[in-house]
């Protein structure tokens, strides 16, 4: 360019790339990413005591592991509810604003990072070992009357048993990816990724 | 009773292709081994549209490939089994015409049968109609004998929904539609002549001629996960309507719509994210999920799938609606 | 926050409804087809006709019950019987096909005249099936006469109507052997797995150019093999690169002696504008009279002008992007002797062998290849985003997986030729009187 450029004055930086900058003292870009996705979280799905899990290495792999970070947290909203789930809470009169809130996890990736089913995988296998401090208090339903109380606890029952046999679903997280490419805008899409064959819901 | 064939059933190899011309064993396959294929044939009673088709059909490699490492089918180069035309035997040609010849008489007495009755039945609402116009006395009964036998002509399809009938606008040279509609007096006289969906007779089953089988079919990268999800109990289709490779239904298609679109991945092949993205977007809006999947296990140098199919493991995607 | 658009895909009303309208996208009920079976009395077709599944009606998953399995085993029988009904032949209007396994042949006993030598059969070498003393047109638009009056038959042609119960084929007696003197009545017909096994492969008929061959005719249209047929066909006169370029440029740049010409010119027509983008902002100040002209001064991208591409011999391509069949709508009355330009030109593509997009020089000489059909007529001119989607040169990929084909239109279209800024052009109606409008919900 032959035009002089101009002296920019000095703006100042947006809230959240002082946090990534703040944050990840390594500037590794998957850190970053982490941040970026934890603060989307935060800010505009409004979810609460998120927290940052770093994965271990595995065993035969001599580099870094695929999956270096998941992040997690508790959702104002049901995020997914299997289809058989939602049949029997219906059944049951049981609408999604009794239950009890419920830590989700979620895989922060960006755009244009290489992806592949090693990687998929590994992000589930770790997940057996995360380990999650939670706030008893915090995962409290809302109050509910006695007769309602009990259905719930049928239902948690019914719940934990459906977990163990996949009845209703499998181990699921959620995959959030950032857009980068292209000097991208930073939104972030969210997909629910489950293990398996995991049929589709219908509204 | 349901028809049992003698295993193994002979896929016919054509020009690359794995196509059935048997009906038995289309729906055999069908009802015991979740294999629908895809009909590719022009159906000779209705063959100016598209909506519904004929023999044969059309098995992808995979389905194929299936089917013969269960040992329920077997591939016949069908060129070369042809081949055998040239030296059938006398009495077996002489027994096959003749058989053709019973087949055609059959199907020309019933169709003559078929005329009879519809001839009965048109005359007969005719005259219904004719009688309570009478009875009526009113002076449009003429217009209603003219309507009744207007709608009356393509009898059969009276009571059918408009898409159906629409198949009739086009030209249908079969004999069952283009012979005279009036009575030409000696119907059933001359038999009918066919052509048969098959030539297993008059040539030998050739099954039993290891000369006519050949290879195992070669299938794509995508194999075990293919393989995978038939041995769920899954009905697979080619992807190309929605961009994937199968489309996966938890049962017959005719009855079910589908569950999944496929794709597959070796378990270190790079995949762009953003396909995730399209993939899981495109399925939640048919109401599908994206299933992506593969094998661990890379490919091994005897080609066999087994060991991979083992391996699968898969993921099913879908818009998380945040 | 799900942005407006993802609410419309899970609206109800906007599901799968809208997006797969075609019929033939899924597996179809047959029992909508009982009635015309043969083999089952109409009393039985009757009573099913009154509970006749529609489009749509299918479950999500099985269960346990009795009726889904019942209804399945119904729908199953249906298609079995409708697959099973036969290709049956009346006396009268029967027309008998022979095999001829080598190609056009002479009738027998034809001795070649001085005269006749070197003018063979007269038909395509391709052909493989005549049928002897064909009486007027037998089939419309399918067959060519040899000086026998016989009809040769290529062979897509001879199978699709084998298939579609139209053609009765004979193996010729010199295949399968005549003991006694017999009538050519006793000849074996040919079954549908026979002429599959004898015409499929042959002479350049793969499946997937069946498929889109058949798809097209049940529809009724008239299709013909084009140049491109044959995979190795080589153009006569091979295209040399020294054609003009179809990348336009907007303006002049350099200054050159046009330059400063048209400088000049400008500088007359308009005496208030700064000369030279190069130099300065590319609207300089001054009086400027008409958005015209700004937005012109502003074009400074080189864009694509598909009536300045070259002119490519539809052999200059590379299967399987060329173009192999001819279309005609079926309004269009066609005779092979003296065909028209075709109302689409088709390449077909199978998804097993050609896994990616075609590239831009791949689909750049499929188009060129194609004559320049520009966007004519009243509606043309007065619509630009039909104008657009029409494009000034079109080919349609016929993209065929496994037996499921997708039709694909790929038009070459010319955003570079429409000017939103001239008049005729500007967007009208609802935006005219101020973007701002209250939308009803």
């Amino acid at each position: 360019m032959s035009l002089k450029q101009e002296q920019l004055p000095d703006l100042e930086l947006s809230a959240l790339t002082k946090l990534i900058d703040s944050a990840s003292a390594s500037g590794n870009p998957v850190d970053a990413t982490t941040i970026q996705v934890l603060h989307n979280l935060q800010h505009q799905h409004l979810w609460t005591n998120l927290q940052i899990h770093n994965l271990a290495a595995p065993d035969t792999s001599n580099d870094f592991p695929p999956v270096r970070k998941l992040l997690s947290g508790i959702p104002p909203n049901r995020v997914y509810t299997h289809p058989d789930e939602q049949l029997y809470m219906l059944q049951k009169g049981i609408r999604e604003d009794e239950l009890r809130p419920e830590r989700l996890f979620v895989i922060p990736t960006a755009q244009g990072q290489p992806w592949s089913l090693r990687r998929m995988a590994f992000a589930f296998d770790a997940l057996n070992d995360v380990e999650v401090t939670d706030d008893v208090n915090e995962l409290k339903g809302p109050e509910v009357d006695a007769e309602k109380s009990k259905v719930l606890d049928e239902y948690y029952e019914k719940r934990t048993e459906a977990i163990a046999t996949q009845e209703w679903g499998s181990k699921r997280m959620l995959l959030a990816m950032v857009d980068k490419g292209m000097g991208g805008d930073g939104t972030v899409v969210y997909y629910v990724v489950q293990e398996g064959e995991v049929k589709p819901r219908q509204n | 009773m349901d028809f049992q064939p003698t295993l193994p059933i002979p896929i016919s190899f054509i020009s690359g292709r794995y196509l059935l011309f048997s009906i038995d064993f289309v729906t055999y396959l069908r009802r015991e081994h979740n294999i629908c294929g895809v009909l590719t044939g022009t159906l000779p009673q209705i063959p100016q549209q598209n909506v519904f088709l004929g023999l044969p059909l059309e098995l992808m490699p995979e389905e194929a490939r299936v089917l013969v490492d269960k040992g329920v089918a077997c591939i016949v180069d069908e060129a070369k089994a042809h081949q055998g035309m040239q030296s059938l035997l006398e009495e077996d040609r002489r027994k096959y015409l003749r058989e053709l010849e019973s087949q055609g008489l059959h199907a020309s007495r019933i169709f003559a049968e078929r005329k009879g009755q519809k001839k009965a039945e048109t005359l007969k609402k005719i005259a219904e109609k004719k009688a309570k116009g009478k009875a009526q006395a009113k002076p449009q009964s003429e217009e209603s004998v003219n309507a009744a036998t207007a709608t009356s002509e393509p009898s059969a399809a009276n009571d059918e929904p408009a898409s159906v009938v629409d198949f009739f606008a086009g030209d249908t040279p079969t004999p069952s539609t283009s012979s005279k509609g009036t009575s030409t007096g000696t119907p059933a006289a001359q038999a009918f002549h066919v052509t048969p969906a098959t030539s297993y007779p008059p040539l030998p089953d050739p099954t039993t001629s290891s000369e006519l089988i050949v290879f195992r079919p070669d299938v794509p990268s995508s194999y075990p996960l293919f393989a995978h999800m038939h041995s769920r109990g899954y009905f697979l289709s080619p992807g190309l309507r929605f961009g994937c490779q199968y489309v996966a239904y938890p049962g017959d298609p005719l009855r079910f719509h589908s569950h999944f679109l496929v794709v597959s991945s070796e378990w270190d092949q790079e995949i762009d994210l953003m396909d995730i993205i399209i993939g899981g977007r495109l399925g939640t809006g048919v109401k599908k999920g994206f299933l992506l999947g593969g094998p661990r296990q890379a490919k091994t140098e005897d080609g066999s799938e087994i060991e991979r199919t083992e391996s699968v493991r898969t993921f099913s995607i879908e818009w998380a609606g945040m | 926050m799900a942005d407006a658009d993802e609410d419309v895909i899970r609206a109800p009303g906007a599901d799968t409804s809208q997006i797969d309208t075609d019929l033939s996208d899924e597996t179809q009920d047959f029992r909508l087809l009982s009635h015309l079976n043969l083999y089952v009395p109409p009393t039985l077709t009757d009573t099913t006709s009154t509970s006749l599944p529609k489009r749509g009606e299918k479950d999500f998953e099985p269960n346990p019950t009795e009726f889904q399995a019942d209804v399945l085993s119904a729908s199953r029988q249906a298609m079995h019987n409708a697959l099973a009904h036969p290709r049956i032949h009346n006396t009268k209007n029967r027309v008998i096909g022979i095999y001829a396994p080598d190609g056009p042949i002479f009738p027998d006993g034809y001795v070649e005249t001085p005269k006749d030598v070197g003018k063979g059969v007269g038909v395509a070498p391709d052909c493989c099936i005549y049928i002897p003393s064909a009486k007027g047109s037998v089939f419309q638009g399918i067959g060519q006469a040899d000086r026998w009056n016989r009809l040769w038959l290529l062979p897509e042609e001879a199978l699709y109507m084998i298939e579609r119960g139209s053609l009765d084929i004979r193996w010729p007696t010199s295949m399968t052997g005549t003991t006694e003197e017999e009538e050519g009545d006793l000849s074996i017909p040919m079954s549908l797995q026979a002429a599959y096994a004898c015409m499929l492969g042959r002479a350049g008929l793969t499946m997937e150019r069946y498929t889109v061959y058949t798809g097209l005719k049940r529809l009724g249209y008239s299709v013909f093999r084009a140049s491109g047929w044959d995979d190795s066909a080589k153009p006569e006169t091979p295209t040399t690169g020294d054609e003009p370029d179809a990348y336009t440029e907007p303006r002049q740049r350099g200054p050159g002696l046009s330059g400063i010409l048209s400088c000049i010119a400008n500088w007359m027509d308009d005496p208030f504008s700064t000369a030279s983008p190069a130099a300065g902002p590319l609207v300089g100040c001054g009086i400027h009279r008409s958005y015209g002209d700004v937005y012109r001064r502003m074009s400074l991208i080189p864009w694509y002008d598909p009536t300045l591409a070259p002119q490519r011999d539809p052999l200059d391509t590379i299967a399987p992007f060329r173009v192999v069949f001819h279309v005609y709508k079926p309004s269009t009355s066609v005779k092979r002797s003296a065909l028209p330009s075709p109302d689409f030109r088709i390449a077909v593509v199978n998804t097993r062998e050609q896994t990616t997009i075609p590239t831009l020089p791949q689909l750049s000489a499929l188009l060129q290849g194609t004559p320049i059909d520009p966007p004519t007529g009243e509606k043309m001119e007065r619509l630009m985003y039909m104008r657009l989607r029409h494009g000034y040169r079109n080919v349609v990929l016929a993209v065929v997986d496994q037996g499921v084909s997708s039709f694909l239109r790929i038009g070459d279209a010319a955003f570079g030729k429409e000017k939103m800024y001239d008049s005729k052009n500007a967007p009208r109606g609802q935006k005219k009187h101020g973007n701002y409008k209250p939308r009803k919900r």
